[in-house]
């Protein structure tokens, strides 16, 4: 592998160059996307790549524990933008986050996966997180547009005597179950139709493949262990949001 | 029928109020009604009056906002939900089947055996094989039907009927008003229908509530309501100049 340094991100940036004037030529009206966007992400980029190299010289626990938390706030503040401002998004999102995240990190550290160290932490919390708030935020647009679609469905089991739950278990299924189709889609077709990101940055940076695909296999069942975890209590905490305790379906 | 002389239901001014592009519009606006075991009532008026917001009332589908209701003269807000609605069952005007068969849907609530739903099936005037049919192969009139029979199986003392026909050809609409009447005075149901059609009101008999912007201008025997209307309001609305 070429050592990468600024001059090969400079180069490649030609490729960008290159996006850029197709869409210029073709009139598709990107062009400032693409310029922004190729901008922004050099400028986020270089700055976790120096926050990052501060943070894990450091190895403070405080400070890692800071970093996930910024992490996790803003990936539930995105994920609750999928649910009503009345039915308390923020609140549901972040719990449901925490917990996914939380949960699938302290079982890493005690099954003896990872050590409490910078470098493990915040790159996997990073992974783990947004691959949380995907799961949450696709189960919170499902639970609210499934429930709205078919209140008659639901008012009509309301109207025979069901309580809310099983007046909506079919939706609160479906919803957690569109959450997860991502991970699972990968989980099904990793290594055969792409090469996860990590791992092939790993072989990148002339680590053997075979030692990429392990990690890759721990990464993946960690995704699907806080997919999982954050789907589910998502659309728990979401979907009682959309009835109340005279077991009415407030819409 | 000795069963008619029971108060089963009473309203006590009741209100919902509703907030509407900001403000806050009073759907259902101070009514007071009392409704007796065992008979037909028609609940007219309108588009807008408040009809079917009114119904929802009455098996807790929502609150009023101010009043009382009582059922068997206990507060309705003191029965656990889910069984008084099972015996003050709704039926809303696009029937909803689930997916599967008619037997599934009529085991929706309990686990009956095949005689009583070829029982509560033949009630509703369709055969023990209808039970085998999916319940998306069935027209109009059958799926109201089949949802009749699935709320008659809760065993009902009140029935509740958001326009019932008015997705049904006349034709049907009537053979449903003919078995809505049977099954009222069999059943010794009390029967609270809304219609938006003073002819099916005149057809059904029992008592009419006449409601105009969400208030009870007109209530009683249902020829005399129709028939000699004593408010202004009730007379433009008879008379179709208000719909």
């Amino acid at each position: 592998m070429i050592e990468t340094g600024y001059f090969q991100v400079l180069a490649a940036a030609a490729l960008a160059a290159l996006a850029f004037i197709l869409a210029k030529v073709k009139s598709i009206p990107v062009e400032k996307d693409i310029a922004f966007g190729s901008v922004r992400a050099f400028i986020q980029l270089i700055a976790v790549g120096y926050a990052l190299e501060f943070i894990f010289k450091l190895e403070s626990l405080w400070l890692i524990t800071l970093a996930v938390a910024i992490m996790i706030v803003v990936a539930s503040y995105t994920a609750s933008q999928r649910l009503p401002k009345s039915k308390r998004p923020f609140a549901v999102s972040l719990i449901a986050i925490t917990a996914g995240s939380v949960i699938t990190l302290v079982l890493m550290l005690l099954l003896g996966i990872i050590t409490v160290e910078a470098r493990y932490i915040i790159p996997l919390s990073g992974m783990i997180i947004s691959n949380a708030m995907n799961g949450g935020a696709v189960a919170f647009d499902r639970i609210g547009s499934d429930l709205k679609a078919n209140r008659l469905a639901v008012e009509t089991s309301l109207a025979l005597g069901k309580n809310w739950r099983e007046a909506s278990n079919r939706f609160y299924r479906m919803a957690i179950k569109a959450g997860m189709i991502s991970i699972l889609n990968f989980l099904k077709t990793v290594g055969i139709v792409a090469l996860p990101g990590a791992m092939t940055g790993m072989i990148l940076a002339g680590a053997s493949p075979l030692d990429a695909v392990l990690i890759q296999l721990v990464v993946g069942y960690m995704l699907l262990s806080a997919v999982t975890i954050t789907t589910i209590i998502s659309a728990e905490l979401a979907i009682r949001q959309y009835f109340n305790k005279a077991e009415q379906f407030t819409g | 029928m000795s069963c008619q002389n029971e108060i089963i239901l009473k309203v006590d001014n009741v209100h919902r109020a509703v907030k509407k592009n900001g403000t806050t519009v009073n759907t259902v606006d101070g009514i007071s009604y009392t409704f007796n075991k065992g008979t037909i009532y028609n609940i007219v008026g309108p588009s807008g009056a408040g009809k079917s917001s009114f119904l929802r009332l009455l098996n807790r589908l929502d609150d009023p906002t101010l009043g009382e209701i009582y059922f068997h003269e206990k507060l309705i807000t003191l029965y656990p939900p889910t069984e008084l609605r099972k015996k003050i069952s709704m039926l809303f005007q696009t029937p909803y089947l689930f997916e599967g068969t008619v037997r599934e849907n009529l085991k929706y609530c309990c686990q009956h055996d095949d005689k009583t739903i070829a029982e509560i099936l033949s009630r509703v005037g369709l055969k023990p094989e209808f039970a085998d049919k999916q319940a998306e192969d069935i027209s109009g009139g059958e799926r109201q039907r089949v949802a009749l029979a699935r709320a008659l199986l809760l065993n009902p003392v009140i029935l509740l009927l958001d326009e019932p026909t008015a997705s049904l050809d006349p034709t049907l609409s009537q053979s449903i008003e003919r078995l809505i009447l049977e099954l009222t005075k069999n059943f010794c149901l009390t029967t609270i229908i809304v219609t938006h059609d003073p002819d099916q009101a005149r057809r059904l008999g029992g008592n009419t509530l006449l409601l105009v912007a969400g208030r009870l201008i007109e209530s009683g025997p249902t020829d005399i309501v129709l028939n000699n209307p004593t408010t202004d309001s009730a007379r433009r609305y008879l008379n179709r100049e208000l719909i």
